[in-house]
C-alpha cells in the first residue's frame, strides 16, 4: 500500500492545465521531495491532494482508500502556504483550536508535544502575528503534527529559514517519519537541504510528472567526477583529455567526469610535469542532477 | 502513538463536535462577538432616546414609539414600513448579524485557517452547519442583549410598559430562532462569496436590511394577495412575529427558520463540494 497514489490527475484554471495527467505514488513511510519550478503545479497538486481544490479529472488515493473518506483525511497534516493561524491570537490558542477541531482529548499534553517538538516550548503565550518567519513556519509545522498525522503535507516548509532553522525543520522532519511512523510529502526549492532527507523524489514540470525515483536510484544516477587544479590548467586539460572521455573545465577546476581514482590522475599530471595543487573526488548533488534534467527536457 | 495505518472515520457527531468547538472557541475568544453584542444592546438605547419625531407636514413633534415594547418588536404585521418606527425593532439584529458573519467567516479564509479545517473535514457540510449554528447562536445573543438595552433604553424614556406578555414572548423567540435561518443565509453568501469579503459584507447588510421584502411587499399591498404569503420569507417572518402575534406565529417561525437553514447549507454545502475551497 502506498501513502498516496494519484493517477491521470488534472487541474485546469481558466483552461491552462496546472496539473496535466499526473501520476504520483508515495510509498508509506517516505520523505518524498516534491521538485518542480515555480508554477510547476507542486502546490496545486498539494492542495488538490488534501482536498482543496477540486480535480477535473483522476483518482487520488490516500492509504489505499478515497482522499475523500473523512477517516483518512482527519489524519493528514498540511502546510501549505502558510500556517494557517489567527494573528491575533496566540501560539497556544491556534494550537488548540485544532487539538479541538481534530477532537484530541489530552489537547494541553498534545500541545506540548509538538510544540517541545519544533522547539517552541518558551513561546506558547506569544501573538502569532507577533512571531518571526522562521518561528511562524514551525509553528504551521506543530499545527500539522497535532493528532499523530499518518501523512503530512508540507509547501516550501524551509522557506525564510536561517541555517540552524533548517537544521532543525530537517532534524524534526526526519524525527516524525522514523518515531511517528508518518509520511512526508516536502516541496521545497532548497534542493541541496531536501537531498540529505528525502527518501523519494518526483519531479514536475508545466503540470505533469517527468520523473519519480528513490534515493537510491538518484544516487547511482548521479555522476561521479574528480575536480582539480594546476598551475597550468589548459596544457593539464590536454594531457587529461588524451586519457579521459570526459573532461570539463567548470568554475575555476577541471573536472574528469566517471572517474574517481585520484592517485591515477595526480601521477598521470606528474608524468607530464603537471604537478597538482587541489583534488578532490565529488558527486553530482540534487541540484546539479535536476538543473541538467530540465535543460535536457528543454532542448527535446 | 497511534497506528499510522489505522483510519477510522469519525462519526457525523464526532466530526461536527470538532468543528463547533472550534468555531464556539473563537467566537468566544474574539472581542468582536462582544462588540457586537454591545452594538445590538446601544442600537435600542440610542433610538429609545431619540424620543420624538418630526411630523411630516411639518407640524408638532410625535413620540417616535407609543409603547416601550414596540422598540423590541411591531405592533402589527408592517411589510412596507412608512416610518422609521416601524423598521427600528429587533429585526436590526439580523443587519449587525450579517456583518458579524461575514466577520467571522472572512477572518476563517484570511488567516488561512479554513486550510486546516477542510484538510482535515472532507465533509464539506460541517463547514456549513457549523457557521450556521455557532453564528445563530451569536444572533440569538445579540437579540438578548437587544432586549436587555430596550428595555433600560426604553425605561430611562419614559414609554408606556403595558404589553400582551404572550406576544412579547413569542416576537422574541420567534427572532432568536430565525437568527438559525439568517445565520445560514449570511454563511451561504459568505461562501458564494468567499474571495471577495467587501461583497460578502454587502451583500449580507443588502439581505439584513430586507429590503428585497420590503420591495416585494409594497407590491403585493397592491394586489389581490394576502400580505401573510410574505411569511414564507425570513424577513417576512420575523415580521410576523409581533407584539399582537400568537402561537401560531412562533410555528411559523419555526418552520421558516428550519426550512431555510436545511436550503442554504444544502445549497452552500453543494457550491462548497463542488468548486475550489478558497
Amino acid at each position: 500500500m502506498n501513502a498516496i497514489e494519484i493517477r491521470n490527475l488534472s487541474k485546469s484554471f481558466r483552461g491552462m492545465y496546472a496539473v496535466d495527467h499526473l501520476n504520483m505514488t508515495v510509498p508509506v513511510g517516505a520523505i518524498y521531495g516534491f521538485i518542480g519550478e515555480n508554477g510547476s503545479g507542486k502546490s496545486t497538486t498539494e492542495k488538490l491532494i488534501c482536498g482543496h481544490l477540486v480535480p477535473d479529472e483522476g483518482q487520488i488515493t490516500l492509504f489505499g482508500k478515497d482522499y475523500t473518506d473523512p477517516g483518512v483525511r482527519v489524519r493528514v497534516g498540511a502546510l501549505i502556504e502558510n500556517a494557517g493561524c489567527f494573528p491575533n491570537s496566540s501560539v497556544y490558542q491556534n494550537l488548540k483550536m485544532q487539538t479541538i477541531n481534530l477532537g484530541l482529548k489530552d489537547a494541553d499534553e498534545q500541545i506540548a508535544r509538538v510544540l517541545g517538538i519544533v522547539r517552541m516550548e518558551e513561546h506558547a503565550k506569544l501573538k502569532f502575528k507577533n512571531c518571526s518567519l522562521g518561528m511562524k513556519q514551525r509553528i504551521g509545522i506543530a499545527m500539522a503534527l497535532l493528532g499523530e498525522p499518518a501523512l503530512l503535507i508540507l509547501d516550501e516548509p524551509i522557506n525564510g529559514l536561517d541555517t540552524d532553522g533548517m537544521r532543525m525543520m530537517r532534524e524534526i522532519l526526519v524525527d516524525i517519519t522514523k518515531n511517528y511512523g508518518c509520511t512526508v510529502l516536502i516541496s521545497s526549492h532548497i534542493l541541496g537541504e531536501l537531498e540529505k532527507i528525502a527518501t523519494h523524489y518526483g519531479i514536475i514540470r508545466q503540470g505533469k510528472m517527468i520523473m519519480e525515483l528513490s534515493a537510491e536510484e538518484m544516487d547511482s544516477r548521479a555522476q561521479v567526477f574528480v575536480s582539480l587544479k594546476t598551475e597550468d590548467m589548459q596544457s593539464a586539460k590536454a594531457v587529461l583529455q588524451k586519457n579521459y572521455r570526459d573532461v570539463r573545465e567548470e568554475e575555476g577546476y577541471l573536472r574528469v567526469y566517471d572517474v574517481d581514482d585520484t592517485a591515477a590522475i595526480v601521477s598521470l599530471l606528474m608524468e607530464h610535469g603537471q604537478p597538482v595543487s587541489e583534488i578532490k573526488k565529488n558527486k553530482i548533488g540534487l541540484e546539479e542532477y535536476y538543473v541538467e534534467l530540465m535543460s535536457k527536457k528543454e532542448e527535446l | 502513538m497511534t497506528n499510522p495505518l489505522q483510519f477510522e472515520s469519525p462519526s457525523f457527531k464526532k466530526r461536527i463536535k470538532g468543528m463547533l468547538g472550534v468555531d464556539f472557541y473563537r467566537l468566544f475568544h474574539t472581542p468582536m462577538f462582544y462588540i457586537f453584542l454591545f452594538i445590538a444592546a446601544i442600537i435600542p438605547a440610542m433610538i429609545s432616546a431619540m424620543t420624538m419625531m418630526p411630523s411630516p407636514d411639518g407640524g408638532a413633534s410625535t413620540p417616535l414609539y407609543s409603547n416601550l415594547w414596540q422598540i423590541i418588536a411591531a405592533s402589527k404585521s408592517l411589510y412596507v414600513i412608512k416610518t422609521i418606527a416601524d423598521y427600528a425593532n429587533m429585526n436590526m439584529v439580523f443587519i449587525f448579524g450579517g456583518i458579524m458573519v461575514s466577520v467571522f467567516i472572512g477572518h476563517d479564509y484570511k488567516s488561512g485557517y479554513v486550510k486546516q479545517l477542510f484538510t482535515t473535514h472532507a465533509k464539506k457540510q460541517d463547514y456549513m452547519i457549523s457557521k450556521s449554528l455557532v453564528c445563530a447562536f451569536a444572533m440569538a445573543c445579540m437579540c438578548i442583549t437587544y432586549l436587555i438595552g430596550g428595555i433600560v433604553g426604553g425605561l430611562f424614556a419614559g414609554y408606556d410598559t403595558s404589553v400582551n406578555v404572550l406576544s412579547l414572548v413569542v416576537a422574541v423567540l420567534g427572532k432568536m430562532i430565525l437568527s438559525l435561518g439568517w445565520a445560514s443565509l449570511y454563511t451561504f453568501l459568505n461562501v458564494i462569496f468567499r474571495r471577495y469579503f467587501g461583497i460578502s459584507i454587502a451583500s449580507s447588510f443588502f439581505f439584513g436590511t430586507g429590503i428585497l421584502i420590503i420591495g416585494v411587499a409594497a407590491i403585493v399591498e397592491k394586489l389581490p394577495i394576502p400580505t401573510a404569503i410574505l411569511n414564507i420569507f425570513l424577513y417576512g417572518a420575523s415580521v410576523n412575529a409581533n407584539l399582537s402575534s400568537g402561537i401560531s406565529a412562533l410555528i411559523v417561525c419555526i418552520a421558516v427558520s428550519l426550512a431555510w437553514a436545511f436550503f442554504y447549507n444544502f445549497l452552500g454545502t453543494k457550491i462548497l463540494s463542488k468548486s475550489d475551497v478558497y
